[in-house]
């Protein structure tokens, strides 16, 4: 339970957080800066090291940022405690998942144990999966085994059961990515009434970005039949509700779809015409969500939760900055990563090769 | 403790590893050393099969658990090529565990679904159904009956109903739930098999004899559980069977496992360029002749070892060696609780062990106390290994103690006291207590500045809190107070270097503080305050020590005056045994906790640093892995 000293004291700490963030004109300047001075103001020198291949240093770039991510989120742990700080830390969980999502299809493709540790990101103990013992372990069936022993049991449970039955690794991912967000959804229903219902409203848009890339993807991408597509949603949106998404998922074109989304993410998805376009439309309402939450919702933990968002997608952007930097492409295709150009999105996300 | 630089040929670096681990007195430097000369890191195929075997064995080990081993046996040199095969034959062992655990796995899966099926078949014999209508084909009407987890359903009855099917469960047993498919056979059929796939929908068969012949149904499935059982017993049998046939082969890998291990943890403390490698680390300075000759016995080739003193940078980095001593194992283990020394500082478990046995026995004074508990640690000394002589220490301390207060289990009268009885003078005891204060806390002082001095930290030496100039505050505040105690008097030379030592100590915080120029003379004077008043309440701390020794025999009194108040003699003897019972335990424990505290907070914190690193050598793990 939140008290509201620290709940005063949360606030602070996020507003003064919130200071980090990036503004358009410092997106702007970083975008003309040299990878020298990024390295420098991000604390990123040891990618200077000339020795290094372009491989190398991108991983040591995305592994300091997430480390800077961890970091933030430590500060804004101390203060709490209870379901408030398990949502929080379930956030955070992601990036682990990742990792699982890397270790599962690594094992499925055979690869070798260096090859998959290079891919894992480094973690803070208390949300980390033991790495070592789960990468000696010599096939997908000994994975799951020993996956059901830990935190991520239920996971690992369902994504045997998928696995058992479709043998394909989306199903698997995608099981993973809904035991994910469910049980963010569950860990909500238990904060105290204050907290939940903006935790809802926040989570919810993130959910909403989530289902609408997964029902574009599985149904255009991956061919699904509507019924399958929609088992495998969410319906607990903030816009997009059971209901919603039943009509969305019988519609047979891209066009149909989002001419049927509610009002405010069609306006927002106006002359889209391809998915990275969705992605980066909603990662953008995203964000302007997230911004009101960091300004003005009355719950700490909210604007805990939405600081994390808006500081992550900042990371990110970061981390394709500098991995343009490093592989030398031409500023157009950087600005374009950057989500600075709306001309041709999604151009720069496959040259770029966004991993998470 | 030395550096040493090794340098030898490289075909003799996995016989080097192993003599340093039989010696256990070298502690591998993982720095990168001479990376321009030496640029390769040898061994790395190695460490990985390494590191794959031992996994191996380790998990292999759940199966066929091996017996632990005594000691390592004769040392030999491992070959990658004899690990490689090692390694292999583990694999293969390994894949033989593995498909029993996924056996046993699919095994017990099997036996949930036979429970649910008898009792889905019980459900269905109580239905007033035609149940052929579930098993026939039916022209128009597609119908499935199965089970999926509970979890799922509410999910999939709303996906499967986009597809024009209906879903009913009509069951929950557990985690799963059953259910019943309808809808019309045709193109969706296929998109309803897909969904019901991704839910983990376990189709369930409906006998023919269900109906009528319940029986047989029944006497069906006892013949799938007893045949179940009877897969268990083979899967058991072939586990057995494993044991015995792979038990040797196994004990001959852990041994290779553990004579190639020293070669696989040296890691980057080993470097090479072809032919020559060097290997880098920390050896007590005199043990440095003993791995000369160990390895002059053992090398055919030649080899160098250099040995130096670590330079000023490296002193963080140094480990400390805190030889194993059997007599001080359990005060050593209560001092590593806080932290370990940096290397040149003063290991305090030896005044440690001496200081805490002594406030125990001062605060817990008892002949019959003392002597019960040296007895009982020396009986449970299986349980309590090595804190066994801890145990003991403090109950003989508590029991000379005793003779000196004159107290055995808290009777006051049946001994004489060798000194003095504390309830007889409170205010001496007191003042007993404050003088052994001031004497620890002296003694902690002088050992700070030491181990400031080895640190090279000449500054903090002579200015800190803790350093010379804090030191003599104490020392004239202290005379001060005796003299005016004594002659009523102020001593102008205690004043005038009590001022003098406050103004140096206030201009060390002020140059140290890196502040504006408000706020540094702000900080300097609160730090300066606090080192004075640090001083007052850590004497005035030791005060503890008195008032449980007078607490102790307050206990006893009261004890006795509830004993007093019994009726019966019987009565009168319980309450004075359980009475002793809860001294013994619950104030022997208040004690040891206050006493611990002492040593943390008033002794420790002046001096010890407590973030030394440890002298870990490379050894002979008997684990091997397993």
């Amino acid at each position: 339970m939140t008290i509201p000293a620290s709940d005063t004291y949360l606030k602070t700490r996020a507003a003064v957080m919130a200071r980090r963030l990036l503004s358009r004109a410092l997106l702007e300047h970083m975008a003309l800066s040299p990878l020298e001075a990024l390295s420098r103001d991000f604390g990123l020198d040891a990618i200077l090291e000339s020795s290094l291949s372009q491989a190398a240093r991108n991983r040591l770039a995305e592994q300091a940022l997430i480390h800077a991510l961890m970091r933030d989120l430590s500060v804004l742990l101390r203060p709490l405690d209870g379901n408030a700080r398990n949502i929080l830390i379930h956030w955070s969980r992601k990036f682990e998942l990742y990792n699982l999502k890397a270790l599962i299809r690594g094992k499925l493709h055979g690869l070798p144990f260096d090859q998959i540790k290079r891919n894992l990101y480094d973690l803070p103990p208390l949300i980390s999966l033991p790495h070592d013992r789960l990468l000696r372990t010599e096939s997908i069936q000994e994975l799951l085994r020993s996956l059901e022993q830990g935190a991520f049991a239920d996971i690992a449970l369902q994504a045997r059961q998928v696995y058992e039955e479709k043998n394909e690794p989306f199903s698997l991912d995608a099981a993973i990515d809904r035991s994910y967000y469910t049980g963010m959804l569950r860990r909500i229903h238990r904060v105290e009434p204050g907290d939940r219902k903006p935790l809802q409203r926040l989570v919810g848009t993130l959910v909403d970005q989530q289902n609408l890339v997964w029902l574009l993807r599985y149904r255009f991408s991956y061919c699904l039949s509507p019924s399958e597509t929609y088992y495998l949603l969410i319906p607990f949106g903030r816009r997009l509700q059971r209901e919603q998404l039943k009509m969305l998922v019988n519609l047979d074109r891209f066009e149909q779809i989002i001419e049927h989304l509610p009002n405010a993410l069609r306006s927002a998805m106006q002359d889209v015409k391809e998915l990275l376009g969705v992605e980066q439309r909603l990662a953008a309402e995203t964000a302007v969500q997230a911004h009101k939450c960091l300004r003005f919702s009355q719950s700490a933990v909210t604007r805990s939760l939405a600081y994390l968002l808006l500081r992550e997608m900042d990371l990110k952007k970061i981390h394709a900055l500098v991995q343009g930097r490093v592989l030398s492409l031409s500023d157009p295709l950087i600005r374009i990563a950057l989500d600075m150009d709306q001309d041709s999105p999604g151009v720069a996300r496959s040259m770029v090769g966004e991993r998470v | 403790m030395k550096h040493v630089l090794l340098q030898v040929l490289t075909e003799d670096l996995p016989q080097v590893s192993l003599i340093l681990a039989d010696l256990a007195l070298f502690s591998p430097d993982y720095r990168p050393h001479c990376t321009a000369h030496f640029p390769l890191v040898p061994g790395e195929r190695f460490r990985e099969l390494h590191a794959q075997a031992s996994s191996r064995l380790q998990k292999i080990s759940r199966h066929i658990p091996l017996a632990p081993l005594a000691s390592p046996g004769e040392l030999r040199v491992i070959s990658e090529a004899e690990l490689e095969e090692t390694n292999s034959w583990l694999g293969e062992v390994w894949e033989r565990c593995s498909r029993f655990e996924e056996s046993l796995r699919r095994l017990d899966d099997e036996r949930q679904m036979i429970s649910q099926l008898e009792q889905a078949l019980e459900n269905f014999g109580e239905l007033n159904i035609d149940l052929g209508l579930l098993r026939r084909e039916r022209l128009y009407l597609d119908i499935l009956v199965g089970m999926v987890p509970r979890a799922n359903v509410s999910r999939l009855k709303e996906a499967v109903a986009l597809a024009d099917y209906l879903l009913f469960d009509y069951m929950q047993l557990r985690e799963s739930a059953h259910v019943i498919v309808v809808g019309l056979k045709g193109e969706r059929e296929r998109e309803l098999r897909s969904v019901l796939g991704t839910a983990g929908f376990r189709a369930l068969s409906v006998p023919p004899e269900l109906q009528h012949e319940p029986e047989r149904v029944r006497a069906e499935l006892n013949r799938r559980r007893l045949n179940l059982g009877q897969q268990l017993q083979h899967e058991t049998a072939e586990i057995l069977a494993c044991q015995n046939e792979l038990g040797g082969r196994l004990e001959q890998s852990r041994s290779a496992l553990i004579m190639a291990e020293p070669y696989a943890s040296i890691d980057t403390a080993a470097r090479s360029a072809g032919y020559l490698s060097i290997v880098s680390g920390w050896i007590p300075a005199r043990d440095i002749e003993r791995i000369r000759r160990a390895l002059e016995g053992a090398l055919a080739n030649p080899f160098l070892l250099d040995a130096r003193d670590p330079t000023a940078e490296e002193r963080p980095l140094v480990p400390s060696y805190m030889p194993d001593n059997r007599l001080l194992a359990p005060f050593s283990a209560l001092v590593k609780q806080y932290g370990l020394p940096r290397y040149g500082e003063v290991d305090p478990t030896a005044i440690f062990a001496l200081t805490f046995v002594l406030m125990f026995g001062m605060m817990f004074g008892d002949v019959g106390h003392g002597a019960t508990i040296a007895l009982v640690a020396w009986l449970a000394r299986r349980k309590l290994g090595s804190f066994t002589l801890f145990a003991v220490s403090i109950g003989i301390s508590a029991a000379l103690f005793g003779l000196l207060y004159g107290s055995v289990f808290g009777y006051e009268y049946l001994i004489d006291a060798l000194w003095i009885a504390p309830m007889s003078d409170p205010v001496y005891m007191l003042s007993m207590a404050l003088r052994w204060g001031i004497a620890f806390l002296v003694m902690i002082s002088f050992i700070a500045i030491y181990n400031r001095v080895i640190q090279g930290e000449l500054m903090r030496a002579l200015f800190d809190s803790n350093g010379l100039v804090g030191a003599s505050l104490y020392l004239s505040v202290l005379y001060g107070i005796y003299r005016y105690h004594v002659t009523g008097g102020l001593s102008s030379a205690a004043i005038l270097i009590s001022i003098l030592a406050l103004l140096m100590l206030f201009g060390y915080q002020l140059v140290k503080s890196h502040a504006p120029p408000g706020e540094r003379i702000l900080v300097a004077f609160i730090e300066t305050f606090e080192t004075l008043t640090g001083y007052v309440s850590n004497t005035l701390s030791f005060l503890r020590v008195a008032a449980f020794s007078l607490n102790h025999v307050a206990l006893a009194i009261a004890i006795f005056a509830l004993a007093d108040m019994m009726a019966s003699i019987q009565a009168h003897v319980v309450m004075v045994i359980c009475g002793n019972l809860f001294i013994l335990v619950l104030e022997g424990a208040i004690v040891a906790i206050q006493a611990l505290r002492l040593e943390y907070f008033e002794g420790f914190s002046r001096f010890y640093s407590g973030d030394g690193l440890e002298f870990r050598p490379l050894r002979l793990n008997l684990g091997g892995g397993a």
